[in-house]
């Protein structure tokens, strides 16, 4: 403690006395000399150690260098004593940073702390690693830290900090935390009572999350489950209220996980966060004097309204969202303002229309003349979104008004923008070349190379543009201010295309040659050896103008820079070749189209915008650049490991390519700039947006588990599990294509089981729908029964059950996964057949392979007959009806049932059962007007069935 | 993050990412960038000029932002990339200064300056390795108190005559430092 240590704090006082530079320095030196000298000396107690390093502390805070102190620092660490203990910290982590050596020193000590019994010292070493953690104190202390979070020994303020110390480790060194295998384990903490550490345990699922989407699936629901906890039932500790919002921070955390994954297919989940969203904005409606308190409000409400523009941007929700966003981007307050725009910018990216936000263009173009350069950046950046086909000549125009007047730190980013829209949205060639030469005339410096490049690509690879863009060019050269770049663009347009203009009054070759040639001294090496080429093509169009041209390159001969000269030597060579000579001719051949590629400035654009660990969930742009994005982003990750040249033609374009590709140009059929591979990509985007569909954990197992689930094939009611523990009974209900299954989840101990977790998986969710009616609670009470509805839906035909994977806290984590009895026989419907009816439809179907016959060794009644009663339940059981009467032979059991699925439509099944006394075998024969059906019926009927071996 | 007083002069830094530059340079050019802002003006600004100074990869798209509140003589700014929401930044520098105002009984810039070990540990407990750790200031101040007292019984056990052992709030232990003496010092230091 500074006021305990009357040296330290006479320091500061001498130190705060100074009143010049130079004495302050001089107080300092004179310390630091005696602090060397009595480290050197050594021998030194805790306390004065203490003193000396709090002093060096202080000296580095006032922004000197110091030099010494850190084994100190080390030694202090050790120390027994909190007090020097925890100068000791506070030194390491000021003055060292984590790729310092001496950290290595330290390692040892704090494990001794994370292992300490006294919650302070492990505090302390949590913070130390939470700060300056390095890879070889990852690799070294990732399981203690693990075990501070997870035991429930550990108090709260440790919990907290430990997740972040973990989530600090993962970021410097992703592979010491087997973030899969630890996932169940941590998101459970997400149900924590205290709210201090789900705050903390959220940041660290937020970034374990974004690398395992698969494993960490589960935390969405948990997500929802609280932030319907917070948001509708007001379920928090008072001390988490700030200014009357229940701890904002959280909320935003939560509502910002649940963009990170796709939306949610399930509609309970979709539900019941549509119904937060709209509390959060019903909130919103009442503002209050409090500064404090509005701006919490509005934190939550800002990354609400992304989470509704995240699941649809065609819901109500946004639509009420674009109305308070529209009060927003003209409010008073210019937090408010800035915030509004941002969001309205991230609608503009992802929605469908942007009609909504057109209504609001006015507003929005005043706010680029805002007094604040941050809003007036996000209007640029929200004008760049919502600029389409309609709004892009106005958009376009007041850009390019507004960039004269720009801040010179934003005309750069202008510049690219407006160039991009204007070749996206060019409604006519005449319009694009217009806009970007007026551009390149107003912004002149911050044209970056690419822009002027692209130009070119245009108006090459079209051929109505030609003589157009060169009549403008010359026009703007004739202007005594043209800027270099525009001296570029017009070398290679008038030297490619002037000769369509040569007839028209003004651009006779030897006034273009004119025009041109007296820019020529005010610029670069490189400008004019483009300029040199130029003369080189005229020689061949123009040969009244030669001698001129002669002239140049003949002084140009002697000039000093390498390129010029041999450029001029060899075109003055090529120059003074015979008249009748054809190589000039065909070496000034006029340039070919481009071949169609990406844009450059698109690629410059996102180049800036590769993922990184906190990813941004979209970006500025119309709607196709954000799935376009995601499509990459996805792409990256999947090909990454295997395939990196994938990733590399999806991602940006690499830096020594860049000038290559940018002259390799780009599709000019259409101005829209449609990309060849549009197609192709969007079907793999297609396939990549489906949800992701955590892969199902592997199935519990054991003898006990088959026998329960072997019955529930059969039967309505049952008990699925059962252990010390807890018991899952069934009932189910199913009509038609539709099912309901109750599950009930008792609690057989005398403990609550806390953060109770229900998932189901479904393989194939095209065929078998389940979501749970409302979300499982999180707790059941010690000795009590808790149910909960699953609503199943068959679609198609499946095969693969669904499972369940429930897990729960009960001193240690728990979980199994099991299949439930969700099956084809379910969604059957009785049908009743006289014997006519179903031999017609039984010889109507025919033999294989829309028949699955099997001969089985058939199970038997104990006294070793048949056992025709369990023949009937199970045959019964898979909901077929029995039909008597039919077969002859009484034995001979007869079934028949259609199939009810919500999209294939029905399918009708019939059976036969044959059991055969004396040989103890059963043949079962299926006919269905699906071959997977009547394979299946078959299969689950035989399995019941077949003699167990003795 | 850092605290910087309206003189330009740091009172607080603390880095949760190695800085290419030294931290002063860092400071001054944050204080040049936000000072001449009028309190009318948003508490957010985009600041790209910072990319090269904290070993930003600027291709990130991750741009960095500063977050900043000015409280009396004191300007509290975070800089921190768009990961983050820009009103709960806001939020959360209102609840440092709240722990920290309980911490010192209505704080003042002298205290930050004194007890700046406490300082930077009241700011562990909100923020730990540039994440947010802790946003109510009632659990703030208990781990605040919770180590001031093992750091006074650790000292009382090692130092069993020393008078006033922690007596926290004292504001320099002994030394008065009478706030006009103190005022003096900044119209002194304005010619730096």
């Amino acid at each position: 403690m500074a006021t305990n240590m009357r040296g330290l704090t006479q320091f500061i006082a001498d130190i705060r006395g100074a009143r010049v530079r130079e004495l302050e320095e001089k107080r300092i030196n004179k310390e630091m000399a005696n602090i060397r000298k009595k480290f050197k000396d050594g021998n030194l107690d805790g306390y004065q150690k203490k003193k000396y390093v709090a002093k060096i502390i202080f000296t580095y805070i006032l922004g000197y260098k110091v030099d010494v102190g850190h084994m100190e620092a080390v030694n202090l660490i050790s120390s027994p004593k909190y007090s020097e203990k925890q100068i000791g910290y506070l030194a390491v982590t000021l003055l060292m940073h984590e790729n310092s050596d001496l950290l290595r020193l330290v390692v040892n000590s704090i494990r001794k702390d994370l292992d300490e019994n006294n919650e302070i010292s492990n505090c302390l070493a949590l913070h130390a690693i939470a700060n300056v953690g390095s890879n070889e104190m990852a690799e070294a202390l990732a399981e203690d830290v693990h075990r501070l979070l997870i035991s429930p020994t550990s108090q709260n303020f440790v919990r907290k900090k430990a997740a972040l110390t973990l989530l600090r480790m993962y970021r410097k060194h992703p592979d010491v935390i087997p973030a899969a295998e630890w996932a169940l384990r941590i998101v459970a903490i997400m149900d924590d009572p205290d709210l201090g550490v789900v705050v903390s345990v959220t940041s660290l699922i937020m970034a374990l999350a974004q690398d395992h989407p698969e494993a960490y699936a589960v935390c969405y629901q948990k997500a929802v489950d609280r932030l319907h906890r917070l948001v509708v039932d007001h379920e928090y500790s008072a001390q988490y209220a700030y200014y009357r919002v229940p701890t904002p921070w959280l909320q935003v955390k939560l509502f910002r996980l649940l963009q990170y994954y796709p939306p949610t297919e399930d509609p309970t989940l979709r539900s019941v966060i549509c119904n937060v969203i709209q509390t959060v904005m019903n909130n919103s409606a009442e503002t209050s004097r409090n500064v404090q308190h509005n701006n919490a409000q509005n934190a939550v409400l800002f990354e609400a309204i992304a989470l509704a523009i995240h699941l649809d941007t065609n819901s109500n929700l946004v639509t009420n969202a674009t109305v308070l966003l529209a009060r927003f981007i003209s409010s008073k307050e210019t937090n408010v303002r800035y915030l509004g725009l941002d969001t309205m910018a991230h609608l503009a990216g992802r929605t469908d229309s942007l009609d909504p936000i057109k209504k609001h263009q006015g507003t929005i173009i005043l706010s680029l003349r805002d007094k604040d350069i941050s809003v007036r950046r996000r209007a640029l950046d929200l004008l760049f979104s919502m600029c389409d086909v309609d709004n892009s000549e106005v958009i376009v125009g007041e850009l390019l008004r507004y960039l004269k007047i720009a801040d010179y730190a934003l005309r750069e980013e202008m510049v690219l923008k407006i160039a991009i829209l204007t070749e996206k949205y060019a409604s006519s060639y005449k319009w694009y070349v217009d806009t970007i030469l007026e551009l390149i005339a107003a912004a002149g410096d911050h044209v970056g190379e690419e822009v002027w490049y692209r130009v070119i690509q245009i108006v090459t690879n079209t051929e109505d543009l030609q003589a157009y863009a060169a009549r403008v060019t010359l026009e703007y050269l004739k202007t005594p201010t043209a800027h270099e770049s525009l001296v570029k663009v017009g070398g290679y347009i008038l030297g490619e295309y002037g000769h369509l203009v040569a007839n028209e009054p003004g651009s006779s070759p030897i006034e273009q040659f004119q025009i041109l040639h007296t820019k020529s001294q005010f610029c670069l090496a490189a400008t004019r050896a483009l300029l040199l080429s130029t003369y080189i093509k005229w020689v061949n169009v123009f040969p009244e103008i030669k001698h001129h041209l002669l002239n140049v390159f003949d002084r140009y001969r002697h000039v000093l820079d390498v390129d010029l000269q041999q450029r001029a030597c060899e075109y003055y060579a090529l120059a003074s070749r015979p008249e009748e000579d054809e190589l000039l001719q065909n070496v000034c051949e006029e340039i070919p189209p481009f071949p169609p590629r990406e844009s450059t400035l698109i690629n410059r654009l996102n180049k800036k915008l590769g993922d990184t660990e906190n990813k941004r969930t979209w970006i500025h742009g119309g709607k196709e650049v954000n799935l376009e994005r995601e499509l990459t982003q996805r792409l990256n990750k999947k090909a990454l490991p295997a395939e990196p040249v994938l990733a590399a033609t999806a991602g940006a374009a690499d830096t020594s390519n860049e000038i290559m590709d940018s002259l390799a140009g780009l599709d000019l059929t259409s101005p829209s700039n449609d990309r060849p591979v549009a197609t192709d990509q969007s079907s793999i985007f297609a396939q990549l947006s489906k949800p992701i569909n955590p892969a199902a954990p592997r199935l519990t197992t054991g003898p006990n588990i088959d026998r329960w689930f072997e019955k529930l094939t059969y039967s309505a009611d049952g008990v699925l599990y059962e252990d010390v523990q807890i018991q899952i009974g069934i009932k189910s209900r199913y009509q038609g294509h539709l099912g309901q299954l109750a599950i009930y989840m008792g609690n057989k101990v005398s403990v609550p089981l806390t953060s109770f977790t229900a998932m189901v998986h479904v393989s194939d969710p095209d065929a078998l729908s389940a979501s749970f009616a409302k979300l499982p609670p999180s707790t059941i009470a010690p000795r009590t029964q808790t149910q909960f509805l699953l609503q199943v839906e068959c679609k198609k035909f499946f095969s693969t059950p669904p499972s369940i994977s429930i897990s729960f806290l009960a001193g240690a984590q728990q979980s199994v996964t099991l299949q439930l009895p969700v099956l084809i026989t379910k969604f059957f419907e009785h049908v009743s057949l006289g014997a006519a009816d179903f031999f017609e439809r039984w010889k109507l179907i025919g033999g294989p392979p829309r028949e699955s016959q099997l001969i089985f060794l058939i199970a038997l009644a104990e006294e070793g007959g048949l056992d025709l009663q369990k023949y009937r339940q199970v045959i019964g059981g898979h909901r077929l009806n029995l039909l008597d009467g039919i077969d002859p032979n009484p034995n001979n059991l007869i079934g028949a049932g259609i199939l009810h699925t919500s999209v294939d439509g029905k399918v009708g099944c019939l059976l036969r059962f044959e059991p055969n006394q004396e040989a103890k075998l059963c043949r079962i024969t299926v006919r269905s007007t699906s071959e997977d059906v009547a394979m299946e019926v078959q299969k689950l009927i035989s399995k019941t069935l077949t003699r167990p071996p003795p | 993050m850092q605290i910087v007083n309206t003189s330009g002069v740091s009172r607080l830094t603390k880095f949760f990412t190695t800085p290419q530059k030294p931290p002063q340079v860092l400071v001054e050019k944050i204080f040049s960038l936000i000072s001449p802002r009028s309190q009318a003006l948003c508490n957010f600004l985009d600041a790209p000029e910072l990319d090269p100074l904290l070993n930003h990869p600027s291709r990130s798209g991750e741009k960095l932002r500063i977050i900043y509140r000015n409280y009396a003589t004191l300007y509290f700014v975070f800089v921190v990339d768009s990961s983050e929401s820009e009103l709960g930044v806001l939020d959360l520098i209102q609840v440092f200064v709240e722990a920290l105002d309980r911490a010192f009984q209505n704080v003042c810039e002298l205290d930050l300056v004194f007890n700046f070990d406490d300082a930077h540990h009241i700011l562990s407990e909100v923020v730990q390795g540039g994440i947010v750790l802790e946003t109510s200031v009632d659990e703030i101040q208990a781990a605040v108190q919770q180590a001031s007292q093992a750091r006074q019984k650790s000292f009382s056990s090692a130092n069993p005559l020393a008078l006033g052992s922690g007596n926290k709030g004292s504001r320099g232990g002994g030394i008065q430092t009478p706030f006009g003496w103190f005022a003096g010092r900044f119209s002194g230091s304005g010619t730096r």
